[in-house]
């Protein structure tokens, strides 16, 4: 069959229900399922989470009289603080996003990078906290207990074999729900945008 | 002001609402996901709209949106996708067309769903007859590769086609 044949095929496969007027103006005021229009949802949950925990931590930090404690929410407030940058850096880059501007194979690229830095923060940052929260979580028992009673504890020989057992399983059971949970939202994504960009690149 | 901005965009989709259509039947494979798609992609050249200047043509405009929602921009809820689903994608010819003009193209449809979505792209462009430099400036790659892909996907669609 020729090519020209094929053609005359397609234009009678012009048949279709067209959209009212009415119709096309609702879409308008419709909300995107895009990617990139997810992606800035997120961030802009992920900020304004981050906030309301970041002045309730303030508020909370402020009634505390100077010691540990404190000092630990302080911390926490400056790790806070530097996500609240990272969202608002990232909001603001999703927002420069365009794909009107872009032909398919940028428009991918783009993607694809963004996508891959988006994970790879996201694990790398998982990485950092978790041994963090299993220290402040160490920390906060020490603090209860008193510091003498917490040491003759936590040097006996049962007590370091279970601690290294609940930071080894802890440290592989959240890295390993992290993936997952990444992956089904993302991953599966940007495997299938990097297949494609490798099609284009064949 | 918005209104008439509004106006003026509902006029351009009516004009070029072929091209959304046939776009949503190339990528998405039940009545539902198609208009999720068609709105998806109404909405995409909506929020563009007041940055389309007219330096590029409109269906290269509507064109390199349409295709970069439905390929790499939109994620399309999981469902089960049953085989009925493609037999149900017949852009309603039944009643315009004879048995043998039905079954050219359900068979060209049926060969279609088997290129990669690239392909799939750049057939429909050439089907439509969008010629070689628009197809290469929508994909982003050289006139010359187009045309060695062409040929691939014509060489494809012929053994599909038996």
């Amino acid at each position: 069959m020729e090519f020209d044949d094929l053609k005359t095929i397609w234009k009678s496969t012009g048949q279709f229900q067209p959209k009212d007027d009415i119709a096309l103006a609702a879409m308008l005021k419709g909300t995107s399922q895009s990617i990139i229009s997810k992606l800035k949802r997120s961030a802009w949950f992920e900020l304004i989470f981050t906030l309301i925990a970041g002045i309730g931590l303030l508020v909370y930090a402020l009634t505390l009289p100077a010691g540990a404690l404190k000092w630990i929410s302080i911390s926490l407030l400056v790790l806070l603080v530097a996500y609240s940058f990272y969202y608002i850096k990232k909001l603001v880059l999703l927002n420069r996003f365009d794909a009107a501007h872009e032909n398919l194979r940028s428009n991918l690229e783009q993607l694809v990078e963004k996508f891959s830095s988006y994970l790879r923060f996201y694990k790398r940052s998982y990485a950092i906290l978790y041994p963090l929260y299993f220290f402040l979580g160490l920390i906060f028992t020490a603090l209860e207990r008193g510091a003498t009673e917490f040491f003759d504890v936590i040097m006996r020989p049962r007590t370091i074999g279970f601690l290294v057992l609940f930071a080894t399983v802890f440290f592989f059971f959240s890295t390993w729900l992290t993936n997952w949970y990444l992956k089904k939202l993302y991953g599966n994504h940007v495997e299938k945008l990097k297949l494609v960009l490798k099609d284009l690149s064949e | 002001m918005a209104i008439e901005e509004e106006k003026k965009f509902i006029n351009l989709i009516n004009g070029n609402q072929g091209l959304i259509h046939k776009v949503c039947i190339m990528y998405a494979n039940d009545p539902e996901a198609r208009n999720d798609l068609f709105q998806e992609i109404v909405l995409q050249l909506w929020r563009s709209f007041p940055s389309f200047r007219g330096e590029a043509k409109i269906t290269t405009w509507m064109y390199r949106i349409a295709l970069n929602t439905a390929i790499s921009g939109f994620r399309k809820k999981t469902r089960n996708v049953q085989t009925e689903d493609l037999q149900e994608v017949h852009f309603n010819i039944r009643d315009h067309c004879g048995d043998d003009r039905e079954e050219d193209i359900n068979k060209l449809q049926s060969a279609i769903r088997q290129l990669t979505e690239v392909e799939r792209a750049m057939i429909m462009m050439a089907l439509e007859e969008v010629p070689y430099d628009e197809i290469a400036e929508t994909i982003g790659i050289t006139q010359n590769n187009v045309r060695v892909r062409m040929n691939r996907i014509r060489e494809k669609l012929r053994k599909l086609m038996g």
